[in-house]
C-alpha cells in the first residue's frame, strides 16, 4: 500500500512536471515567442507605395525614400544600410571598403535612386510632370557630393527645381498637392 | 574526534562546501563588470567561470583520494587555506590571464576542501546519510545563492569584493577543522583506496553533468541578457535572479514527499528543461515574463541535484571519493553547457545586432520626421555602432539632447523607444537557440535516468 502510494506520488511528479513546462511553453509560443524578433527589412528593388503626401516636407520625405530605394537596389545593398553610409565621409569610406563601390559606381547608383524618386513622386501624381522633368535633367548632372545632399534632403532638391524655374515657393506649391 | 565540537565544525564544514560550490556561479553577475574593466570579448570572460568548473572537474576525484591519504582534515584546512590565498590574487588581479590562473588556483584548493568535508562529515554528524544531505545542500545553497550575492557585491562594492571578501570566511571556517587536523597528526590515515573503491554510478553522474550543463545555460545566460541584453544594471539583475534559489527552496521540501529518486530527478529534468524552453520563447523583453521560467528551473534544479547525488552515493563507499564523481560530473557539466552555447549565443547576437540596427534605421527612414533630422539620427546611431563594437549598443546617447520643440521631441522619443524596441527584440532573440539548446540538454538527461531503472535509481 505504501509502495504503491509512493508510486503514484512520483507519477504525479512527473506528470505535473510535463504538464507545468507544456503549459509554459505553449503559452509563451501562443502570446508571440516564437516570432518576437527585429522585423525585417524591405527588399529596395521592390515598390514602396507612396502614402498620399501632404505638401513640400511630406513629399520631400517620401521622395528621399525612394530615392534611398533606388540607389540600394542598384548597388545591392539594404536602404538601411546605404543611409548610415551616406550620413559622413568616414562612414561612406567604410562602406566603399566593406562592399567595394567607388565613387563612381556610387554617384551613378544615387542618380538612379533619385531619378527612381522623380518617376514615383510623378507616378503619385505628387510632382507634376511640368517640374519632373526639369527634375531630372539635373538629377542627370550633378556630382556626387551634390547628389548626395539631394538623397539626404529632397527638399533641397526641389528647392533647386525651383530656383531653376524662377517662381516664387507659392507657385511651386501650387503645382504640389 | 566527532565528540568535541561538532555544531561549530558542521556549521564550518558546511560554509567551506557552500563557499566552494557558490564559486562556479558567484561570478556570473560580475561578468559584464569584469567583461567591460579587464577590456576582453565574451568569450574570454567566459573563461573566469569555466577555467575554475573545469579544475573543479578534473581535481575533484583525485583531491578525494588526496584527502583520505593525507587525511581529511588537514586536507581539508590546507584546501581552505589555498582557497583563500588564491581569492585575494582573484580579488587583486588586473588582467584576464592572472583572474583566471588565479582562479585554476583557487578550485584546487577548493576541490580538495569540498571532498576533505565530505570524508569528515559521518564522524561529525553521525552518520553517512546525514553527511551526504548536509552536504549536498550545502553545495546546492551555495551555487544557487551565489549569483545573488555576487550581483549585490558587485553593484555594492565592486566585482573583485566578491573574491576579497571570501577569504576571512574562508579562514573562518578552517578553524574548527584545524583542531581534526592536529587530532590526524598524532593517529594513522587512510591510504589510498582507488581499487578498493566501487564504480561510480554512470547514469547518475551523466545525468548530472547533462543537467549542470542546462542549469549553467540558464544562469549564465539569463545574467547576460538581463545585464548586456535588458541593460539591468547588476543587484536589478541579481534580486531577479534570486527567484531560481526561492524556488530551489521550496522544491527541496517535495524530497520528504516523494520517496522516488527517480521520479524526482525525472520531474526536476522535465521542470529546468521546461523553464529553459520558456525563456528561449520570451514574448516580450519583460522582466516578469522570467519570473515563472525561473520558478521551474528552481524547483526543477533543487529535485533532480538531490536526486541525483543522493542516488550516486547511496551504499556506496567511501564517501569522498564518490562525492568527487558527482562534484566532477556537476562541473564539468557546467564546463561543456558553457563552451557549447557560448560561441552559438555570441554568433547570434552580432547577428541579431545587425538586424536590430537595419529595422531600427529602417524605424528612423519611415518616420514623418524631417529628412535632415532623420540623417542627423541615423549618424549619431551609426557612431554608437562604432563605439560599442560587436555589443547589443545602449541607444538612448544617440537621441540626447533631444529638441526643444515639443513636437520635434514627441516624435524623437517615439523614434527612439520604437528604435529600443528593436534592440530588444534582437537581444532577447540572440540568446533563444541558446536557451532551447539548454532546454534540450535537460530533456537528454533524461536518457540516463531512464535507462538507469534498471539499476537503482
Amino acid at each position: 500500500m505504501n509502495e504503491s502510494r509512493s508510486a503514484l506520488r512520483g507519477q504525479l511528479l512527473v506528470g505535473g512536471a510535463i504538464v507545468a513546462a507544456l503549459a509554459l511553453a505553449i503559452s509563451y509560443l501562443a502570446a508571440g515567442g516564437a516570432s518576437y524578433t527585429p522585423a525585417k527589412t524591405q527588399d529596395p528593388c521592390q515598390d514602396r507605395p507612396w502614402s498620399n503626401p501632404q505638401g513640400l516636407g511630406e513629399i520631400a520625405n517620401q521622395f528621399t525614400t525612394s530615392a534611398l530605394d533606388g540607389a540600394a537596389c542598384k548597388l545591392g545593398v539594404s536602404r538601411e544600410v546605404l543611409a548610415r553610409a551616406l550620413t559622413t565621409p568616414e562612414a561612406r569610406e567604410r562602406f566603399a571598403e566593406r562592399y567595394g563601390i567607388d565613387d563612381e559606381k556610387l554617384a551613378r547608383a544615387i542618380r538612379a535612386g533619385l531619378l527612381r524618386a522623380v518617376d514615383d513622386a510623378e507616378d503619385a501624381g505628387a510632382l507634376s510632370p511640368l517640374l519632373a522633368g526639369p527634375v531630372r535633367s539635373t538629377v542627370e548632372r550633378i556630382p556626387l557630393e551634390q547628389a548626395i545632399e539631394l538623397i539626404q534632403d529632397g527638399r533641397s532638391l526641389l528647392g533647386n527645381v525651383q530656383g531653376f524655374l524662377g517662381p516664387a515657393e507659392e507657385l511651386l506649391e501650387e503645382f504640389l498637392p | 574526534m566527532a565528540a568535541e565540537a561538532p555544531r561549530p565544525r558542521v556549521a564550518a564544514l558546511a560554509l567551506a562546501v557552500g563557499l566552494v560550490l557558490a564559486d562556479s556561479s558567484i561570478v556570473v553577475l560580475a561578468l559584464p563588470e569584469i567583461y567591460r574593466e579587464l577590456d576582453t570579448s565574451i568569450a574570454g570572460v567566459t573563461w573566469v567561470l569555466i577555467s575554475f568548473n573545469l579544475v573543479m572537474a578534473l581535481a575533484a576525484v583525485p583531491a578525494a583520494l588526496l584527502a583520505r591519504r593525507v587525511g581529511p582534515g588537514r586536507a581539508a584546512a590546507v584546501g581552505l587555506a589555498v582557497f583563500a590565498g588564491a581569492s585575494l590574487a582573484c580579488g587583486v588581479a588586473t588582467e584576464l590571464s592572472t583572474l583566471i590562473l588565479a582562479r585554476c588556483i583557487q578550485a584546487l584548493g577548493g576541490a580538495v576542501a569540498v571532498t576533505a568535508a565530505l570524508e569528515l562529515l559521518p564522524a561529525t554528524v553521525g552518520s553517512e546519510r546525514r553527511a551526504a544531505t548536509v552536504w549536498a545542500s550545502a553545495g546546492a545553497t551555495g551555487a544557487a545563492l551565489g549569483p545573488a550575492v555576487g550581483g549585490i557585491l558587485t553593484e555594492l562594492v565592486s566585482w573583485q569584493s566578491i573574491f576579497l571578501i571570501q577569504v576571512p570566511v574562508a579562514l573562518a571556517a578552517a578553524v574548527p577543522i584545524l583542531a581534526v587536523a592536529r587530532h590526524e597528526a598524532a593517529t594513522k590515515v587512510l591510504e589510498p583506496e582507488l581499487r578498493r573503491t566501487g564504480r561510480p554510478h554512470l547514469a547518475a553522474n551523466l545525468a548530472l553533468a547533462m543537467v549542470s550543463a542546462a542549469i549553467a545555460a540558464a544562469l549564465f545566460l539569463l545574467v547576460l541578457l538581463l545585464i548586456e541584453g535588458w541593460r539591468m544594471t547588476p543587484i536589478g539583475a541579481a534580486i531577479v535572479v534570486t527567484v531560481m534559489p526561492l524556488a530551489a527552496l521550496l522544491g527541496s521540501r517535495l524530497d520528504n514527499h516523494v520517496p522516488s529518486a527517480r521520479a524526482r530527478a525525472a520531474a526536476g529534468a522535465i521542470l529546468v528543461s521546461g523553464g529553459l524552453a520558456g525563456l528561449g520563447l520570451l514574448p516580450k523583453a519583460t522582466v516578469l515574463l522570467t519570473l515563472p521560467p525561473q520558478i521551474l528551473i528552481g524547483l526543477g534544479l533543487a529535485l533532480v541535484l538531490s536526486a541525483l547525488t543522493e542516488t550516486a552515493l547511496s551504499g556506496r563507499s567511501p564517501q569522498a571519493i564518490h562525492g568527487g564523481w558527482t562534484i566532477s560530473a556537476r562541473h564539468a557539466g557546467v564546463v561543456i553547457g558553457l563552451l557549447a552555447l557560448t560561441p552559438i549565443f555570441t554568433a547570434d547576437i552580432a547577428e541579431q545586432r545587425q538586424d536590430a540596427i537595419d529595422a531600427g534605421t529602417a524605424v528612423i527612414l519611415d518616420s514623418k520626421a524631417n529628412p535632415l533630422l532623420k540623417i542627423s539620427l541615423a549618424q549619431k546611431v551609426e557612431e554608437r555602432l562604432d563605439g560599442e563594437e560587436g555589443k547589443v549598443p545602449t541607444i538612448d546617447p544617440a537621441f540626447e539632447p533631444l529638441p526643444e520643440d515639443p513636437g520635434e521631441r514627441d516624435e524623437v522619443v517615439q523614434l527612439r523607444d520604437e528604435l529600443q524596441d528593436q534592440l530588444d527584440r534582437a537581444a532577447t532573440h540572440a540568446f533563444s537557440p541558446s536557451f532551447l539548446l539548454g532546454a534540450l540538454l535537460g530533456l537528454l538527461a533524461l536518457l540516463p535516468i531512464g535507462l538507469a531503472r534498471r539499476v537503482d535509481l
